[in-house]
């Protein structure tokens, strides 16, 4: 029986049911979120409360831009909890995809089949980039479905650029994590790459948003390249959406390289 | 004959420590081939090189005619690999989890994994983390098995089977050797290397101490014979019995009328049967040699004069 690409049907389909729950927190977070708009996002209220609070707060957790449907969305969803979310599955994934396969002993005994190294990198960082894809999808389809019965106002153009986006943030941060994993055989390695580069990219652009003495912070943050311009309200940069892509790409190449290069499970 | 698997100088260092120092072997094509030696000795180290998931810092390895750093997926299709140390996780069923090695394989003729799991009383159906080591070590020798490789490569294959799954991998492993199959396997017990290898190297600290067919272990080991005679004095069968070559440890454990002596006894057997012939026997014993003990002076030996 041969089939094409098994290392990646076996990666994108086994974990099946992690792929779902975490589509299913991603649901929830939009449900929990968008339908609230109307009471909360829009009302004078919610605006006044805004005003009182500290500004250095609202930059910090770009809740400025609350006020319309579409900034709502934008902090809320794309910018925080949805953030968090794909972000802690894509590095999750990409720490296991290589670096926990060798830590748990698994990737000696694929690597012993007729496989090559360069194509077992490559086919599990397939799988990541698809399961990170579903996600992102997942946001899209419900965020179009919200958008009308809670009166959010997202152009759809401007939410699928902000899609691209948030899936390439997200990914970013999952072959982080897949390369210093590659790179060591240590999934802990590659789950800290994965993090540094999720939170401080979230840390900088909170940071370098405060002043002017330190908004050199914000050209090496991740999240401000994705974000810095609120796609969801004005449409994507996609120089930004290509850099961040591009990154990816390059990351899982030099994990390739990597695993090609070095003694496995050793 | 041909020569399936060998190594010239392997070398591999870890960093500066080195593990192996030089190992020289070679396999014929369609034996046994058995490696033992204690724990750390560079078994698994070895085998690792063979399947290129290790790289050699020095030396040459060839493996079916090929090095297998540039054999490829072509090389290792044609290999079965059963690792020292088996993980199988994930929430899959063991008949899934070898339907993807068989697609990451060789091909497997049909209905070939159902039967050898029914030779192993394995169950494929259920998920491979529920599975004990036994279950999985049994997974990992369909696995290994399934495609009928020209070179079978076996890390302590035996490890936490019971003994009448051990005995059913032994007939694989004479079935596979009748097919013309190469078998390179590890252990640290030599009796289990002994019911099915041709050859044994013995590995001890990243070298290669022997390399001698189980035949010739046999001679070389040491026997022990008890003896039990009428009609001679206690005195002139220590004598009779010193007299011949590789006997030692003589000992009478009786001595009035009858006299029971106990000695061991290395080399050939012809001498001693020949003085036996003199004598008035009632009883003989004439032990299996303990090739354990053999190995465990092998062990031993060249570590002392290291001293």
């Amino acid at each position: 029986m041969k089939t094409s690409l098994p290392l990646f049907r076996r990666a994108f389909f086994d974990p099946w049911r992690s792929t779902l729950a975490w589509a299913a927190g991603l649901a929830a977070a939009a449900f929990l979120y968008l339908p609230l708009y109307p009471s909360i996002g829009g009302s004078a209220q919610m605006q006044e409360l805004m005003d009182a609070l500290p500004v250095e707060m609202t930059k910090a957790l770009n809740y400025d831009q609350i006020a319309t449907g579409p900034g709502y969305t934008q902090a809320t969803l794309f910018g925080l909890l949805g953030f968090l979310l794909m972000t802690i599955a894509s590095v999750a994934w990409g720490a296991a995809a290589v670096g926990g396969d060798e830590e748990s002993g698994q990737l000696e005994l694929t690597l012993a089949h007729g496989v090559r190294r360069v194509q077992v990198v490559l086919e599990r960082a397939l799988a990541l980039l698809l399961r990170v894809l579903i996600l992102a999808g997942v946001v899209f389809v419900l965020v179009s479905l919200l958008n009308g019965p809670s009166q959010l106002g997202i152009e759809p153009d401007n939410l699928a650029g902000a899609t691209v986006l948030f899936a390439g943030l997200a990914l970013l941060s999952g072959t982080a994590a897949l390369c210093a994993g590659t790179v060591t055989g240590r999934r802990t390695h590659g789950i800290s790459a994965g993090a540094a580069v999720g939170v401080l990219g979230y840390v900088f652009n909170a940071v370098g948003r405060q002043s002017q003495d330190v908004e050199w912070l914000l050209d090496i943050s991740p999240y401000h390249w994705a974000y810095g311009n609120s796609p969801v309200v004005n449409g994507a940069d996609w120089a930004a959406a290509a850099w961040l892509w591009g990154l990816s790409a390059a990351l899982v190449a030099i994990a390739a390289v990597a695993l090609e290069r070095r003694d496995v499970g050793v | 004959m041909a020569i399936a698997v060998s190594a010239r100088s392997l070398v591999k260092k870890f960093g500066r420590r080195e593990v192996l120092h030089g190992v020289d072997f070679d396999v014929e094509a369609g034996t046994v081939f058995g490696v033992i030696g204690p724990n750390g000795a560079g078994k698994t180290t070895t085998m690792r090189c063979l399947l290129d998931i290790i790289r050699p810092s020095g030396g040459e390895v060839r493996v079916l005619g090929v090095d297998p750093r540039r054999g490829g997926p072509e090389l290792r299709r044609r290999i079965g690999y059963l690792p020292g140390e088996l993980f199988l996780e994930g929430r899959v069923t063991g008949r899934r989890l070898l339907a993807h090695y068989e697609a990451i394989s060789g091909p497997v003729p049909a209905g070939r994994i159902d039967a050898l799991a029914e030779r192993l009383a394995l169950d494929l159906d259920r998920h491979t983390r529920k599975l004990s080591k036994g279950n999985k070590q049994k997974l990992g020798l369909v696995q290994a098995f399934m495609h009928q490789p020209e070179l079978l490569v076996l890390d302590e294959p035996t490890s936490g089977l019971d003994p009448l799954v051990q005995q059913e991998f032994h007939a694989m492993v004479r079935e596979a050797r009748h097919r013309g199959q190469t078998i390179f396997l590890s252990s640290h017990v030599l009796s289990e290397v002994q019911q099915t290898a041709d050859t044994v190297a013995i590995l001890r600290d990243g070298r290669i101490i022997t390399v001698e067919s189980v035949t010739g272990l046999r001679e070389g080991a040491v026997r022990r014979v008890r003896f039990t005679a009428h009609g001679i004095a206690a005195r002139d069968a220590v004598a009779l019995l010193t007299g011949v070559p590789g006997v030692g440890q003589v000992e009478v454990l009786e001595a009035d009328g009858a006299v029971t002596l106990s000695a061991t006894l290395e080399g050939a057997i012809q001498p001693l049967v020949r003085m036996l012939g003199q004598l008035e026997l009632t009883d003989l014993v004439l032990e299996e040699p303990d090739l354990e003990e053999a190995v465990l002076r092998m062990y031993a030996g060249p570590w002392e004069a290291l001293r």
